[in-house]
């Protein structure tokens, strides 16, 4: 039989995809058996290990308790489910924030450094990937300071939305510098022509901006939005120092129980509900950008 | 309707001079094509004609307003980019009716406008399609539905048919300079295929580092070269270049033949004091053949090469040391012996005589 006629692209293509698809498989087995054990456990009388499968049973036992505050026998005491209603609601407040000032910026100065001349840019953009190289943490006490500083003038009725306010430039100023390089690639390969042709056609620079650039680099945007949204989700350190203790979010709850070796008392698929939950809001949200991601091809511009 | 005016325009890229202290003048509803080699400075001219970039010195005018610092949009110049431009995340309907949403046009003319153009250069049927779903071909005409779909006071086209096969290319050159000539748009047309501009000039401004090297109509850029560049750039194969040595008793003589130039040019020679003279010629104005040719100047050299490209041939002849293109009809061409000797028989009345210090024709060098 005659094999059938396919595209050069093509052959390639499907090849690539099948090595790639096979090596990536083979990298995540270990990933994707460690979250598929959490998330059937958080379902399950007991934690799921190799030896007991068959005395598994289905429950809604272990999230009902965490919704109820009780991840470890002492914490039922403290937590009640709007305490945990709250702190969800933090880090949807924190994650969305984070998000939002990382996009905005690293967009708008992405394109300053892919398209405008000012001294020092080429500097400027080697320095944002030392920048990305600091780690957070190293930074705090120069960022608390700051917030002592800053908070002052406030009145303290205030403080907490100062303190959230806080947590989210602080978090996101983290983030900005990489993201503004990503965003710069996605910039430098819209080519200049089209920008020009949209002002020949009479198109305000707003308008420009707005309706030919953005559209094109929205798989940018949208790679950005997510990073900084898992960053703001995921946020620990930060979350800790400057908000009120009264004030958690899923990351500072789960890790504030887990402290000091409380992992003995702890019921494990409450915690392993716990832990569903906080990677659940990452996934969604990934799968409603991911389809931007990928989308927008440059063509009808040659060369 | 337009006319336009650069006044000593220059424009510098950092260190390399694009644009060197043009000065040029386009006239109300002609269309006038810059020819000239890559990086000669065409774009560059074309760009600070649509304001997208502002000269480093000089003044453009559109009529007597100095238009040096309006922005694109104020000057109303349709443009067609060397790479199309489109915008890749609308549909060619929704690149086309751009420009006119921006002027809040009402939807039912849009809607009339945009299919009018589309009509005029073939692509009705690729309205609902992205640019990525089209040719190179189609994506040109796409821009420069774009282009004209605002009926822009001045059309500026950067190569716009560069993309298209030679049937499309001839049939859209003839449309549109139908069109530009109906509507009386004033056009700048850039291409570096001198046959289109030929075709469709009023009038050509062959361009070269940036400086213009000559500007006239077909004809003249044609028949009388202004310089060495422009006489070795036009014509395909373009013309032949001798040089020769002005003797005391005022005939020149190359490679052990001599000619006696007309009068003027011996004037000019003699004025200018020249020991030598470059002689030009198109090929289409010598003959080869085994025995010299009554009234002809016809130096002798060996029989090189014969390509015949249907009715005519390119015979190449090797003349001490230059080498020399003629077009002549394949029949005759035939009949020669590569290798053997032969005269290159050139009608004296046509040739066109250098300086070699300036390169300028001596018709252009003032009495
Ligand atoms: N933005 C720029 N920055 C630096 N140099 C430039 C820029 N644009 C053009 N040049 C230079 O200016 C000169 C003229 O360029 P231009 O694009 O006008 O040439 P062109 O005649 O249009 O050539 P082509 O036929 O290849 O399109 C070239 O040497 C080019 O390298
Ligand atoms: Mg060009």
């Amino acid at each position: 039989m005659m094999p059938e006629t396919t595209d050069v692209e093509t052959i390639n293509r499907r090849r690539m995809n099948l090595a790639l698809g096979i090596v990536v498989l083979i990298a995540s087995i270990p990933i994707l058996v460690t979250y598929f054990i959490l998330m059937a456990s958080s379902f399950a009388n007991q934690m799921i290990t190799g030896s007991m499968v068959g005395q598994l049973t289905f429950t809604l036992k272990n999230w009902i308790l965490f919704f109820e505050g009780k991840l470890t026998v002492a914490s039922a005491a403290v937590y009640s489910t709007w305490d945990i209603l709250r702190y969800i609601f933090n880090t949807f407040i924190v994650a969305f924030g984070v998000m939002l000032v990382t996009t905005a910026l690293a967009t708008m100065a992405g394109y300053a450094c892919s398209r405008m001349k000012f001294k020092g840019r080429k500097f400027l953009i080697q320095l944002l990937i030392l920048l990305h190289a600091f780690p957070g943490v190293s930074l705090i006490i120069a960022v608390y300071a700051l917030y002592i500083f800053s908070k002052g003038p406030i009145p303290s009725q205030w403080w907490t939305l100062y303190a959230f306010i806080y947590v989210i430039v602080a978090r996101a100023a983290l983030e900005i510098p990489m993201d503004i390089w990503i965003m710069k690639g996605f910039f430098d390969k819209v080519p200049w022509e089209v920008e020009w042709s949209a002002l020949i056609d009479g198109a305000s620079r707003i308008k420009v901006w707005k309706d030919i650039i953005l559209p094109l680099v929205k798989p940018g945007i949208a790679a950005v939005a997510i990073f900084s949204f898992i960053a703001g989700w995921g946020a620990l350190i930060y979350v800790l120092v400057f908000l009120p203790p009264t004030e958690k979010t899923l990351a500072t709850y789960i890790a504030g129980l887990l402290a000091g070796g409380s992992l003995e008392v702890v019921h494990l698929p409450v915690v392993a509900a716990a832990g569903t939950l906080y990677l659940l809001p990452t996934l969604i949200f990934f799968s409603f950008v991911r389809r931007y991601m990928l989308q927008t091809s440059l063509s009808g511009i040659k060369g | 309707m337009v006319s336009i005016r650069l006044d000593k325009v220059t424009k510098r890229f950092g260190k390399v001079v694009a644009v060197n202290n043009v000065s040029l003048e386009i006239e109300d509803g002609k269309l006038y094509v810059l020819l000239g080699p890559s990086g000669g400075g065409k774009t560059t001219t074309l760009y600070l004609i649509a304001g997208i970039y502002k000269p480093t010195s000089g003044r453009i005018y559109f009529n007597e307003k100095d238009v040096t610092d309006l922005t694109p949009a104020e000057r109303n110049v349709g443009l067609v980019f060397q790479n199309y431009a489109l915008y890749p995340h609308m549909k060619v309907y929704d690149n086309i009716a751009f420009p006119l949403r921006l002027r809040k046009e009402p939807k039912s003319k849009i809607d009339s406008k945009v299919h009018e153009v589309a009509k005029f250069l073939r692509i009705e049927n690729l309205l609902d399609r992205y640019p990525h779903q089209l040719s190179g071909g189609q994506q040109q005409r796409v821009a420069l539905a774009r282009a004209l779909v605002k009926e822009p006071s001045v059309l500026l086209l950067d190569e716009p048919l560069s993309n298209l096969d030679a049937l499309l290319r001839v049939y859209i050159r003839a449309e549109l300079k139908r069109m530009q000539q109906d509507l009386g748009i004033t056009s700048v047309y850039v291409t570096h295929d001198q046959s289109e501009a030929l075709a469709i000039a009023d009038k050509i401004v062959v361009i070269n580092k940036g400086i213009i090297q000559q500007e006239g109509t077909p004809e003249q850029i044609y028949e009388n070269p202004r310089n060495v560049f422009v006489a070795t750039f036009i014509g395909n194969p373009p013309m032949n270049i001798v040089k020769g040595t002005v003797l005391e008793d005022g005939t020149i003589e190359t490679t052990g033949s001599r000619l006696t130039p007309p009068p003027a040019v011996l004037e000019k020679i003699k004025r200018l004091k020249l020991k030598n003279i470059l002689m030009a010629f198109r090929p289409e104005n010598a003959v080869v053949s085994e025995h010299p040719m009554e009234g002809r100047f016809s130096p002798m050299g060996d029989l090189f090469e014969v390509e015949p490209l249907g009715r005519d041939a390119v015979v190449t002849v090797t003349v001490g040391e230059f080498v020399i293109k003629v077009v002549m009809p394949t029949r005759e061409a035939m009949q020669l012996r590569i290798g053997s000797k032969v005269h290159v028989n050139i009608d004296p009345s046509t040739i066109k005589y250098f300086d070699p210090n300036t390169e300028l024709n001596l018709e252009y060098i003032e009495a």
